[in-house]
């Protein structure tokens, strides 16, 4: 029940790769807002976070996630998951968060 | 014939885990399958959170999470003393501007069969969750 970040940013293509494995929940919820609060405070540009190997997450997590996005459109900037899980899927679609969110879904 | 299995939990984020850990394995073991098991296991993660994000330091630190199985199904409570709160204020989050909170209770009752709320202000909130075997 731990969440690793890892984060770098691309200056070839000019946008942040940020990989997530593990849960995100109530508990680990806060690493994740400061990673990608973190980033995008250093350099604005897209966020592309990978959930190759996230195994849970839940409206804490999508909470995070929806206000990186919203501070982001601000500067006409998009966050994006990459290859989440069928379980984490299903919930991006209930929330119709993967309409905004999953460019690849 | 029904068995209840009752879990005295402190309203701290780090135990929220292991709630959802000790439910998923007797969902497991109560037969349903694996998407059943995970739509359990997020919707009593989700009713938890909410508890320990709503828990007022005045409160009581500890709330419960009774499980009773049998009859073909489980059914899920998960009850505090945190003061309660307006459950017709309740809003549907609005799809088109997605905000970071609400989505707790709009997902609970997306992944369970029935989902009943039941809370009384300045006293706590029960939140009652049930999922059936072999429902599509």
């Amino acid at each position: 029940m731990s969440l690793q970040l890892q984060s770098s940013y691309n200056k070839d293509l000019g946008q942040w790769e940020l990989t997530a494995k593990g849960e995100v929940d109530i508990s680990t919820a806060p690493q994740l807002r400061e990673v990608l609060d973190g980033a995008y405070r250093e350099v604005k540009a897209d966020i592309f976070l990978r959930l190759d190997e996230l195994t849970y997450i839940d409206s804490t997590g999508l909470g995070v996630i929806i206000g990186a996005f919203g501070r982001m459109q601000e500067s006409k900037n998009r966050i994006t998951l990459i290859n989440p899980k069928d379980n984490i899927k299903k919930l991006l679609s209930i929330t119709n968060l993967d309409r905004i969110l999953c460019s690849e879904i | 014939m029904t068995d209840i299995l009752k879990f005295s939990v402190p309203g701290k984020p780090e135990y929220v885990g292991t709630v959802r850990l000790a439910v998923s394995s007797l969902a497991n073991c109560a037969g349903f399958d694996v998407e059943a098991v995970e739509d359990i296991k997020v919707a009593v993660s989700e009713a938890c959170t909410n508890v320990v994000c709503h828990c007022k330091p005045e409160c009581e630190r500890f709330y419960e999470v009774a499980c009773e199985l049998g009859d073909g199904r489980i059914i899920i409570s998960v009850m505090d003393n945190a003061g309660g709160y307006d459950v017709s204020k309740y809003q549907i989050p609005a799809i088109e501007q997605p905000k970071e909170g609400g989505l707790g209770i709009f997902i609970i009752k997306a992944l369970m069969d029935e989902v009943d709320i039941f809370s009384e202000l300045g006293l706590g909130t029960s939140i009652k969750m049930v999922k059936y075997l072999n429902r599509i």
